[in-house]
């Protein structure tokens, strides 16, 4: 298409609009909450990841070392964990340290018996995991490193985590798709119902040569910028409603709070255009195809 | 050019349109249909058209033999003609410009092109005072014209009339009929559907008559002098004159 006849028809794109704003508002109605909806699963969705996140941060390893070993031996099994790619950080618990936390709930002659060479408590290190997926693998290495007499850990919490945190991200996955399905489904119905007053429109542009690009185009346009307008829109409605939870459900506890919207408002507002154009074009195209297939155009 | 070999139209619903239907129409030709309610004048336009397809035998219509035209074809096909309905079928939200300007438009015009033609034509028509207004503010019979002007501004090679005076006064009707006259005379060919037998009577044309789908009568092309100069009226139906 030549870039004169383009630009004939995007004007012609927004006249439709503007012609058929009646329906144009309901458009963008509906797909501003089906996008608000979408958007508040996503975030949901970033909240629960985000508490599993801090939680995973708070699971810890204990890692027992032989207790006849120097210095040097457990400073090497210190760079031997470092070193592993799972280990997100390491901690050094000597083991009069070990005995100083400990110690205060035994009574005190007991203490004073442990002191020094009777010590019983090993040197441990406290290592902390990036993914806990990797819970089994990380343990069996740690555990065949010489010189670590047991690892120590919470198994159980390990694998629910991680249970928990891939059905939270399967059913927050299908709930965005199947409200996108939805949302597709209700503007198709919502432009059709303009559609199907254009398709006598749609029959005297067919009449006179015109072909199904140069009709659809308009539509197009119109659905683009249906798309743009609500994404733009939804937007605006979601951070103003975020930041006042935001601001309501704000703790000290890193488990509790919720991420800021500063880190997210990126991949919302790219997701509620591109959602919304997406849907807008979609759904445009869907509810003229049956007028555009038709011979006649008339038989409804 | 149009020919009909041994077409039959059979609906959907069990009617039969049209039956064994064969029928020449030469360039430059007008050419009335008439014929009884049902009798399957509409359908016989519409085959022409393409807007439907035949249930047996072969439509040519403008060097297309139709029964080969794929779909994605019939646009550029539809532009060798100029269809006038008798319910005008104008985008009521153009206005009586954009209408016109509207076929141009499809085949990628020029807006220069564009303004100078569309006006060229509506003055012919003697519409062009009313350029700016929109088809549900102007009458019946400027309607029509204005259909007639949308039909004729690609100068197409043929021009076909379902009933284009069906809803209009005797004077309008007559009126039509004469520009379209004077548009053949320039070597379109015409063809129109009309239940009006006053009206086909007024003039020297070619009649069709249909019945229950079948042709029941040809008067065949008038003799008359003119013919003889066509040839060079069609060229001249090239250049600015319509
Ligand atoms: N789309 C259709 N589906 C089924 N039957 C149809 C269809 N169109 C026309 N017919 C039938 O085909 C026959 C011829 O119809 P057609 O419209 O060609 O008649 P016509 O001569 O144009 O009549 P009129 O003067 O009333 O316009 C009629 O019996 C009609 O009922
Ligand atoms: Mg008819």
């Amino acid at each position: 298409m030549k870039p004169h006849v383009i630009r004939y028809l995007i004007k012609e794109g927004c006249r439709n609009t503007w012609q058929n704003r009646l329906m144009a508002f309901a458009s963008v109605g509906v797909l501003i909450c089906c996008l608000l909806l979408t958007g508040f699963s996503y975030l949901l969705f970033v909240n629960v990841d985000h508490m599993f996140q801090n939680a995973y941060e708070q699971n810890v390893m204990a890692v027992y070392l032989d207790s006849d070993q120097d210095e040097e031996a457990v400073r090497r099994i210190g760079d031997t964990l470092q070193g592993m790619s799972n280990v997100a950080s390491l901690s050094f618990l000597s083991k009069e340290e070990f005995l100083a936390q400990y110690g205060e709930a035994l009574a005190d002659n007991t203490m004073e018996s442990f002191q020094g060479e009777n010590n019983p408590l090993p040197d441990t290190y406290i290592v902390s995991l990036r993914d806990l997926a990797l819970f089994q693998q990380t343990l069996d290495a740690i555990s065949a490193i010489d010189g670590v007499e047991e690892v120590s850990y919470d198994a159980n919490t390990a694998a629910t985590l991680t249970k928990v945190r891939q059905v939270v991200l399967v059913v927050g996955g299908s709930i965005i798709v199947v409200l996108l399905a939805v949302s597709l489904f209700i503007i198709v119905n919502t432009i059709k119902l303009t559609v199907y007053n254009r398709r006598l429109e749609i029959y005297i542009m067919k009449s006179v040569g015109a072909t199904d690009s140069f009709i659809r185009f308009p539509f197009v346009v119109e659905g683009m910028l249906l798309g743009l307008i609500a994404g733009g829109v939804g937007f605006g409605l979601i951070s103003l409603l975020y930041k006042v939870l935001y601001s309501h459900f704000s703790f000290d506890n890193p488990l509790l709070s919720l991420v800021p919207f500063s880190q997210e408002w990126l991949p919302l507002l790219v997701g509620f255009l591109a959602g919304g154009t997406l849907v807008g074009v979609c759904g445009s195209i869907i509810s003229m195809s049956k007028y555009l297939k038709q011979e006649g155009g008339l038989r409804s | 050019m149009i020919e009909f070999q041994g077409v039959y139209k059979t609906y959907q619903t069990g009617s039969h349109a049209l039956e064994d239907v064969n029928l020449h129409i030469d360039d430059g030709e007008f050419a009335f249909i008439v014929g009884a309610s049902g009798a399957g004048k509409s359908t016989f336009l519409k085959l022409i058209m393409r807007e439907e397809t035949p249930t047996a035998g072969e439509v040519i219509v403008n060097n297309y033999r139709l029964s080969r035209l794929k779909r994605n074809q019939v646009p550029y096909f539809r532009r060798t003609m100029g269809i006038v309905f008798q319910d005008f079928r104008l985008i009521n939200t153009m206005t009586v410009f954009e209408n016109v300007a509207f076929s141009m438009r499809v085949i990628g015009k020029k807006k220069k092109e564009i303004d100078r033609t569309v006006k060229h034509v509506l003055r012919v028509l003697d519409l062009h005072e009313k350029a700016n207004r929109y088809p549900l503010e102007l009458s019946g019979g400027e309607q029509q014209r204005v259909g007639l002007a949308r039909a004729l501004v690609n100068k197409p090679a043929l021009i076909i009339a379902d009933e284009p005076t069906g809803n209009v006064d005797p004077q309008m009707s007559h009126d039509i009929v004469e520009m379209l006259t004077q548009i053949n005379e320039k070597g379109t060919t015409v063809l129109m559907v009309t239940h009006e037998h006053e009206l086909v009577h007024q003039f020297d044309h070619r009649v069709i008559t249909l019945e229950k789908g079948h042709i029941v009568s040809d008067t065949g092309a008038p003799m008359r002098p003119a013919t003889v100069s066509l040839g060079s009226l069609a060229a001249e139906a090239g250049g600015d004159t319509l």
